[in-house]
Parts: structure tokens; sequence; C-alpha cells
């Protein structure tokens, strides 16, 4: 069928999938030039991270924050990780950062770029510590529950973990209060497998929108004690912590995308039925 | 962040910033060489990083130190490590398979020590649970649809009756079921691609400096 004898719905239906793309990528690009804030309303997962964190930290606990996010998830759970450590400083908790992905180190640098205010005050080793990566995903994690000190014998700069203070009387997973694993992938299942299940450590998922639903029973069945999904569960965390920020702006982008593909299917399926009763 | 003011961080993020435009020429445009060029140096920086870091962590962090301190069984698992590169060789690749053996068993033994109570019982519980007293009308029905959710989609899995007469309406119930479940985590997926397309274009924005760092 040549060109001339398309309806326009049909020709609508058949745009090369490149301009849409290109309206896509600009699109994106208007609420960081100009932001554009819409409400943002407070999920049950979320809420119960945030109230979660606040009724079970005391000043002087120990708390793990699992970095099992590359950088390329930065703008998915960066804020909400971000977001979680100021919580956490604010209550008081000593953070034991360590992660599972080979870029690990930058994102750790990243955290404390973004949060420098709050960490201007603490000092490393006796507020925070960074012991560095871990490989072998399940099985280090175990080991980690069992003995801090069979996977790591330093941190991340050479110093032994007998000689931080912090870490003196820190070993197994029953002397951590809490851990908050930011993901990607499926990490956090194995701290629910060997933390929370063996050691009733409480476990909190910081995880991209795409683990939602998969994490989605273990909230509602309590193995996990809240939840942030992906930028949007940035944005209510930012709005519980009173400090809106990069996922408040980034909420705006998501919500042009997501109405420009909600008109994209929209078009697509009036072509393809009116193409279909032709 | 302030934009960077030293040559080598100003020249590292001009080179971010035409790498990201020669990976987004693919869909943007077409299959190109420039395309090309940015995917085969992120694969092969990718691989590099993760070879070093994985065996410097593994052979100077964990295994030397306890081999320098006479702990001979670690050994076993260098040994049974070298074993998995006979992968390579079609002749002798059946010695590959005992450290295979071994990954495979630790990994069940390690996965099935805690699946059973979150992955089956916490959710047949907390599926059988009725929402607590003064639970509202949208409580009574999120519980109520996911008890007749999880039974007709397990049904519809079960595939040694014919699903036929009440057994046929319940397994199609479980099909919609499966396929609404399917549609959630797809918009998932999209929202997260969203989210990471949205971070680039930021990063476009604010190497031109239209955007603050």
């Amino acid at each position: 069928m040549s060109e001339e004898e398309l309806t326009f719905w049909e020709k609508l239906a058949r745009i090369d999938r490149r301009v849409f793309y290109w309206i896509l990528f600009i699109g994106l690009m208007i609420p960081f030039i100009r932001p554009i804030v819409f409400p943002i309303a407070i999920s049950p997962s979320t809420r119960d991270l945030y109230e979660g964190i606040k009724e079970m930290v005391e000043p002087g606990d120990v708390v793990v924050m699992n970095i099992a996010f590359g950088v390329s998830a930065w703008p998915e759970c960066m804020p909400a990780f971000c977001a979680c450590t100021k919580l956490l400083i604010k209550e008081g908790a000593k953070i034991i950062f360590w992660g599972a992905y080979y870029d690990v180190d930058m994102t750790y640098q990243e955290v404390l770029r973004r949060c420098e205010d709050y960490f201007k005050d603490l000092k490393y080793g006796e507020d925070y510590v960074y012991l560095g990566y871990y490989p072998y995903q399940e099985a280090a994690v175990a080991q980690l529950a069992a003995s801090i000190r069979s996977i790591f014998k330093t941190d991340n700069y050479g110093t032994p973990l007998d000689e931080i203070p912090m870490m003196k009387n820190v070993d197994k997973a029953t002397d951590i209060k809490l851990v908050l694993s930011g993901d990607t992938g499926d990490v956090c299942d194995y701290y629910i497998r060997q933390w929370r299940i063996p050691y009733g450590t409480p476990v909190a998922e910081i995880g991209i929108a795409m683990l939602g639903s998969s994490y989605m029973p273990f909230y509602k069945s309590g193995v996990l004690f809240g939840m942030s999904v992906g930028v949007r569960g940035g944005a209510e965390l930012e709005k519980l912590i009173g400090e809106p920020g990069e996922a408040t702006i980034r909420m705006g982008a998501i919500n042009i995308s997501h109405i420009l593909v909600v008109i994209a299917v929209i078009l697509a399926n009036i072509g393809y039925f009116a193409s279909r009763r032709k | 962040m302030p934009y960077p003011t030293a040559p080598a961080d100003i020249f590292g993020l001009w080179v971010a910033w035409l790498l990201m435009l020669m990976i987004y020429s693919y869909p943007l445009y077409k299959e190109n060489p420039a395309f090309r060029f940015a995917e085969h140096t992120y694969i092969g920086l990718m691989l590099a990083i993760m070879l070093v870091r994985t065996s410097i962590t593994t052979t100077i962090n964990m295994v030397a130190p306890p081999l320098m301190k006479g702990r001979v069984d670690y050994i076993i698992p260098i040994i049974l490590g070298f074993m998995m590169y006979f992968l390579l060789s079609a002749r002798y690749r059946w010695i590959s398979r005992y450290p295979i053996a071994v990954l495979v068993g630790a990994g069940f033994g390690l996965g099935m020590r805690g699946v059973l109570i979150p992955n089956i019982l916490k959710q047949v519980i907390s599926t059988i649970t009725p929402p607590a007293t003064g639970a509202g009308a949208v409580d009574w029905w999120n519980y109520i649809y996911i008890a007749i959710g999880t039974i007709c989609a397990v049904m519809y899995f079960i595939l040694t009756w014919e699903h036929k007469g009440a057994m046929g309406y319940a397994t199609r119930l479980g099909r919609w079921i499966i396929m609404i479940g399917l549609g959630a985590y797809f918009g998932n997926t999209v929202l997260f691609r969203m989210a990471m397309l949205s971070g680039r274009a930021q990063f476009f924005l604010q190497v031109l400096k239209i955007a603050p760092m």
C-alpha cells in the first residue's frame, strides 16, 4: 500500500519510532530547565521506611547501608539512599557503608558529596566507616552476617577494623540495628535470607521502580519493614525529611515522559484498530 | 556541586558527554561507527574494572592474608577456581564440572536456608490474614482481591486437570490476574527506564551549563 492510500490514523500508527524518541528526550529536559513540581502523596511503604528508621534507631546504633546499585542507577536510587543517610545521621546512627558493585567507590563518594552538610560534623571511623566492595554475592552476604571480619579485614583505606573505634564491638548481624539495601538487582533477597530470617535483623529496600512489584510481597508480609520504590520513593522521602531535592524535580520529568508514553500507546492503538476495521 | 574548574575534570566531563551522545545516536538516528566505538569502549572498560576489582579483592584481601598465616585449606578454593578455566578446552571441559557442582551445591544450600519462611510461609500467612479491626473498604478489597487472585493464579498452573467448567472460569480469571501482574511489572520497568533517561537528559544539560550541576 502506498503512503498516499493510508488514512490519517494509519499514518499515525506508522510514525518512525525515532521521532518519538526525540520528543521524549527533549520532553525530559524541560523540568530540569524549568522545574515542574507536582504534589506528591506518601505511599505506605515509604512512610513505614521513614517511621521504621525513626522508631528503631537510637543514637549510637550501628546501621549498614548496602550499596548494590551502580553509577547508571544514580537517578533512581541515589535520592532515596541520600535521604535515608541524612535521616540516619539526624537520628544519631553510626553508619557502615559497603557495596556489591564494582563502582561502589564512586557511589560512596557521591553520597558523601550530596550529604556533605551532614557529614561535615561527623568523624570518619567514629560516626561512619566505608569498608568497600565485597564480591560473591549471597555467599559473602551470609559470611558478613556471621563475621564481618571474615570478609573485611580492613576498611577501604587499609585500616584494620579493630583499630576503627566504631567497629570495636561490631562483627556480626546481631550487632547491627538494621540494614538498608540500595538495589538494582536481587541483593536485598540475600539480606532477607541471610540476615533477616536467621538473625532477625530488620531489613528495608531502597530499590529501582522495577523492583517495586518484586519486593511488595515481602513488604506486605512484614519481612521488609519498609520500602522505597524508585525515584518516586526518593521524592516521598525528600518530602518526609523536609528537603525537596533532585527526586522532586525528577518526578516532573517522569510525569512528562509517562504522559508521552500514554499518548503514544493511545495513538498507536487507535491506528491499529482503524487499520483493522478497514 | 559546582561546575568543575580543573582541566582534567572538564575534559572528563566532555568525554562522558560525547560518549553518551555516541550511544544515543543508535536510538535517535541509526547504528553507526560512533555508536559501536562507544559501545566497545564501555564493554572493554567494564570488563577491565570487573577483572581488576574482583581479582584484587579476592587474591590480595581475602586469600593472601590467611595463606600467609599458614591456612593451607585456602588452597582448595584456589585449585577449584583454576579448574574452572578448563571450560575453555573441549577435551578437558569435564574437569570444570567439579567446581561448578560445588558452586551450585553451595548456592542452593545457602539459598534454601532462608527461602521457606519469607518466600512461602510469610506469603501464605499474609494472604490468609484478614485486615485488622477498623480496616477500611480498600483494605478489605485488597484482601479479597489478593486471596482470590492468588488461588486463581495458582490454579492456572494445575495442568493435570482440563481447564473446563468451574475450573475453566477460575483459570481464566487466574490468567487475567497474571496479565495484570505482568502489566504492573512492565509499568514499573518503563518508570525505571524513564528515570535513567531523565538522568542522562539532566547530564546533557548540566555539561552545557543549561541546568545546575
